[in-house]
């Protein structure tokens, strides 16, 4: 059953990041597939998300973690097939619940045929599929992304005796954007799933599209008229469809990729978090208030998509050096968990542990303005495994329950793509769905309430913000309204009690119910409001004039 | 507690606000808007590059300014420091400001700075001084460093003067508290200074704040305390200090705040410094600096007259206060010329010491004499201009040993005046 593509479904989701290979195993392979994930899906319904973001499922060498695709209109094998994920897609659609799936539009594996083709001979007709050059000093006014194991965005190919272009690895020659050809191609690609019933796209690396001498190749003009001109397609033949952005970009770079409403629905606010992480660390609001007031308004119909952790290393590209090396000194003092310029960690283990700040945590993401995605395995505060490689750490196997692998896979445990986590803290035996379902107070319990209300109030997906500055820097207070709707919003960020006094003089008359648990406050008068807070305590109060 | 009656509501609620702290700056105040602009410039581009992971709040306590200083203070924003420094603050800085009286007492202002220090569990508390317009930002490092990094709890600072400044504290305090608690502090009375938050703590249930006329020199008690109450003790250098021309010439009343209240300090300190002989070098942090040598006018005729018309009026005052022979010999100096002047070092020890025991006994108000000290005091400043006319560097801090050594020599000769021998 397709879902009806409803406009603008994606200002009041809720986003579930899920791998297909870590979440669940159907055929004892020890790799998570798409049977078994479709057979996890009352659980992300249960959860109470209304959509699943999907990385990388395409055939790949899998050099890096299917960002190095070689085939956009199958699945790898060792996830299943096509049909696999036609069913999926429709068990979960039954379910209300929407798909969105990776297009790592920027750049192929370089064992895709395109790129087989194109490297062939010079005369190749895909010869100009991808970016070719005599020399290597070509763009040299771009920065090297991956510093830590590329010495230039140029790579030596010896069959064709041209140097290729790459913004990433070596292996993932970028595809040429200037060619209508290319373009034409890529559309087809997403045409394709778009009429199998996805309905979005997150598209990987979207300012590298477009080179230019002279310029730093990145957020060209250029590059808006490819997303401008796939946005028009979009609306044009699947209107409803969503295309999210992930450029990892300041806020004020990161709003023309939104246009007039005419690129992309939604884009990663990446600033935004680790500045929660530094709020709630430094006991002060200033981080969070700062950055969302540089934060420019964006089109009506767009919005930012917000998270606490991902696949990807907890980023602190867009943070000062001093607020980098503060936060490696607080979240990262061991090396170990440091990777290129972030923290490879989960949420709980970032946090210590503590629910109450992993409450606060989730409890800021699903009320500040935006689509929040959570990131699966952290509704159960799993934990991470900072040996592993890479990112690979923050990718272990789903932990179901305190059985044979953690209910991910019946296969050998070390037949698994990855170690499950073990450990007495974190693992499976002690961080388990099964286990926490079955308790009332268990984190996963508390995330499906807190989801729960979220859902009640529109006011989260698509009002307004306005931030009250209370001189308690300590307390971060903010009103969402959207119509008649309002509500107050206020987080402790201290690990103590703390008062504070609120200026709702503007609401006077209002009487507060506290969402979670219904209960009715004082009516807000010409006096300051006062609330004492338990230590990163937060309320979300729901005005009314009665 | 002090507290409960010391610090008003609005104040209060403020300090709620603010919570707990890593390091408070305390202003004391009183209409200083033309100084006090780059003076919170400096402590704010200190903290943001000295301190910029610390909770810190500017806290003034402001004794009736009429020329909008408090306003000044609090309406400073630190994002034009970080314009100017490219610097970048990871946390809010509080600026709050208290008026706890409508005239200026210093030692009410700092014992409203300590009790919201106490408050907020400030680690490290630090003192800066309105006027001090020569101050740069790491003197809010050098001050507070030693308390945070080498959990010292006073940091008592050392200016780079000119060699005929800050005669008071060379030629009287600095030797007296030196040879009465046998510490080695060479400002016991500063404007600047940095504590530790156990200090303050301590400080704060002190008696003497009790007494207005104690309360006036609250930093040299401060500085008694930390000593007699084995708290770590350093000194840090710091730089030029700006000479506030506030105040300078009330010498009455700067002597009755430092002088009066060092011997007032010596009734309930007795057992203490009685056992107490010679002393110790207090660690000292940082480049040490040369002493400025500029020559300078000084009218050093009018000092004389100034002490031979003291020593003569004041007589019968000094009968009740001095020894015969020390009356004596004072007598015959305020007889010489200026060219043969000389008031020497150990005649000034001995009528430093006379007047700490008169003082201890009230033969007389304790304020008239401490005040009649001040024409004596003006005759030791002129001897010191005579003698150290072309002395270096090395020779002024030569001449201070040795008075300080003339001090602890004659420390006995103090007992014997508390005993009443004499």
């Amino acid at each position: 059953m397709s879902l009806k593509r409803q406009a603008g479904w994606y200002k009041d989701a809720i986003i579930y990041q899920v791998h297909v290979r870590t979440f669940s195993d159907s055929n004892g392979d020890g790799i998570g597939d798409f049977q078994g994930l479709a057979q996890r899906l009352d659980y992300v319904q249960e959860l109470g998300v209304t959509a699943i973001w999907l990385m990388p499922f395409y055939p790949s060498p899998l050099r890096d973690d299917g960002y190095d695709i070689s085939d956009y209109r199958s699945v790898h094998p060792s996830y299943g097939t096509l049909e696999d994920f036609k069913t999926f897609l429709s068990v979960a659609h039954d379910r209300g619940i929407r798909v969105v799936i990776e297009m790592v539009a920027n750049h192929t594996s370089d064992q895709h045929p395109w790129f087989l083709e194109s490297r062939s001979s010079q005369s190749n007709p895909r010869r100009d599929w991808y970016v070719w050059s005599d020399t290597d000093t070509r763009y040299s006014g771009t920065r090297i992304i991956f510093l830590d194991t590329e010495m230039s965005n140029w790579a030596w190919d010896p069959i064709s005796k041209s140097y290729y272009w790459h913004r990433f690895f070596s292996h993932q020659p970028d595809l040429n954007y200037d060619n209508p050809a290319v373009r034409e191609e890529m559309w087809n690609v997403m045409k394709f799933w778009l009429e199998l019933g996805v309905d979005g796209f997150r598209l990987d690396a979207v300012p590298y599209l477009i080179e230019r001498e002279g310029t730093s190749c990145e957020n060209l003009p250029e590059t808006h008229d490819v997303i401008r001109e796939l946005r028009k397609k979009v609306d044009d033949q699947f209107p409803g469809a969503m295309l999210l952005a992930e450029a990892n970009q300041w806020p004020a770079d990161l709003r023309p990729y939104f246009g007039n409403g005419d690129e992309f629905h939604m884009a990663f606010h990446f600033p935004l978090m680790p500045r929660m992480f530094m709020g709630l660390r430094l006991e002060d609001r200033k981080p969070i208030t700062e950055i969302l007031q540089q934060t420019p308004e964006i089109p009506a119909s767009c919005q930012w998509c917000l998270f606490l952790r991902n696949h990807d290393e907890l980023t602190l590209e867009m943070v000062t050096d001093i607020e980098r090396d503060y936060m490696y000194d607080l979240y990262a003092s061991d090396k170990t968990m440091r990777l290129n310029l972030g923290i490879r960690r989960r949420l709980a283990p970032l946090l210590d542990n503590d629910r109450r700040r992993i409450e606060l945590m989730n409890g800021m993401l699903l009320s500040l303005p935006g689509t929040p995605i959570i990131y699966y395995g952290d509704e159960i505060g799993m934990g991470d495994n900072v040996y592993l490689g890479d990112r690979n750490g923050v990718r272990t196997p789903m932990q179901w329950s305190g059985g044979w692998n953690g209910g991910f896979s019946a296969a050998d445990p070390e037949s698994l793509y990855s170690p499950a986590i073990l450990n007495p803290v974190y693992g499976f035996q002690a961080v388990n769905v099964l286990s926490q379902k079955r308790s009332q107070h268990s984190l996963l319990s508390w995330m499906k309430h807190i989801i729960q209300v979220r859902r009640s109030s529109p006011v989260f997906g698509s009002g307004s913000i306005e931030f009250l500055y209370p001189a308690n820097h300590r307390v971060l207070a903010y009103v969402r309204q959207s119509g008649k709707e309002t509500v107050l919003v206020v987080n402790n960020l201290s690990s103590a009690a703390q008062a504070v006094e609120l200026d709702l003089r503007g609401y006077k008359g209002n009487i507060l119910i506290e969402m979670f648990g219904r209960n009715v406050f004082p009516r807000i008068g010409d006096l300051p409001y006062l609330l004492t807070m338990g230590p990163y305590q937060f309320y979300w109060f729901k005005l009314r004039r009665i | 507690m002090a507290e409960e009656t010391l610090l008003t509501d609005d104040f209060l609620r403020q300090l709620i606000n603010v919570g707990e702290v890593d390091i408070l700056v305390g202003l004391r105040t009183h209409n200083n808007a033309t100084t006090i602009e780059p003076v919170i410039r400096a402590i704010q581009a200190g903290i943001l590059k000295c301190f910029p992971r610390e909770r810190v709040v500017i806290i003034n306590a402001d004794g009736g300014s009429q020329d909008r200083t408090p306003e000044r203070i609090v309406g400073a924003s630190i994002d034009d420091v970080w314009s100017v420094s490219k610097v970048y603050a990871l946390r809010t800085l509080h600026s709050i400001s208290t008026r706890y009286s409508s005239s200026p007492e210093p030692g009410t202002a700092l014992r409203t700075i300590l009790a919201a220090a106490e408050l907020l569990r400030a680690k490290a508390c630090v003192v800066i001084s309105p006027d001090s317009t020569t101050i740069e930002p790491d003197w809010l490092q050098k001050l507070v460093r030693p308390i945070y990094a080498d959990n010292f709890d006073l940091v008592s600072p050392i200016y780079r003067r000119h060699k005929f400044e800050g005669v008071l504290m060379r030629d009287l305090l600095y030797p007296m508290t030196r040879t009465i608690y046998g510490y080695g502090v060479r400002e016991p009375y500063a404007s600047e200074f940095a504590i530790s938050g156990r200090l303050a703590t301590d400080f704060l249930t002190k008696e003497f704040w009790n007494d207005e006329r104690s309360r006036a020199g609250a930093e040299i008690y401060l500085t008694i305390a930390a000593i007699t109450g084995n708290y770590r003790v350093c000194q840090s250098f710091l730089g030029p200090k700006a000479h506030s021309d506030r105040g300078a010439s009330d010498l009455v009343a700067a002597m009755r705040r430092t002088v009066g209240a060092l011997f007032s300090s010596l009734d309930s300190n007795f057992p203490l410094w009685s056992t107490i002989v010679g002393s110790q070098p207090v660690p000292t942090l940082g480049a040490q600096f040369e002493v400025m040598l500029e020559p300078v006018r000084v009218n050093r005729k009018r000092l004389r007259e100034m002490f031979a018309t003291g020593v003569a009026q004041l007589e019968p005052v000094f009968r009740s206060i001095l020894s015969v022979s020390t009356l004596s010999e004072l007598q015959k100096i305020a007889a010489l010329e200026v060219d043969q002047f000389i008031y020497p070092a150990d005649l000034w020890t001995k009528t430093v010491f006379e007047f700490a025991a008169s003082y201890h006994k009230s033969v007389i108000s304790r304020d008239h004499i401490v005040q009649a000290l001040v024409p004596l005091y003006r005759g030791r400043t002129l001897t010191l201009l005579l003698e150290n006319r072309g002395s270096s560097g090395e020779d002024i801090e030569r001449n201070l040993e040795s008075l300080c050594g003339d001090f602890e020599r004659l420390k006995p000769y103090l007992l014997e005046l508390w005993a009443d021998r004499k």
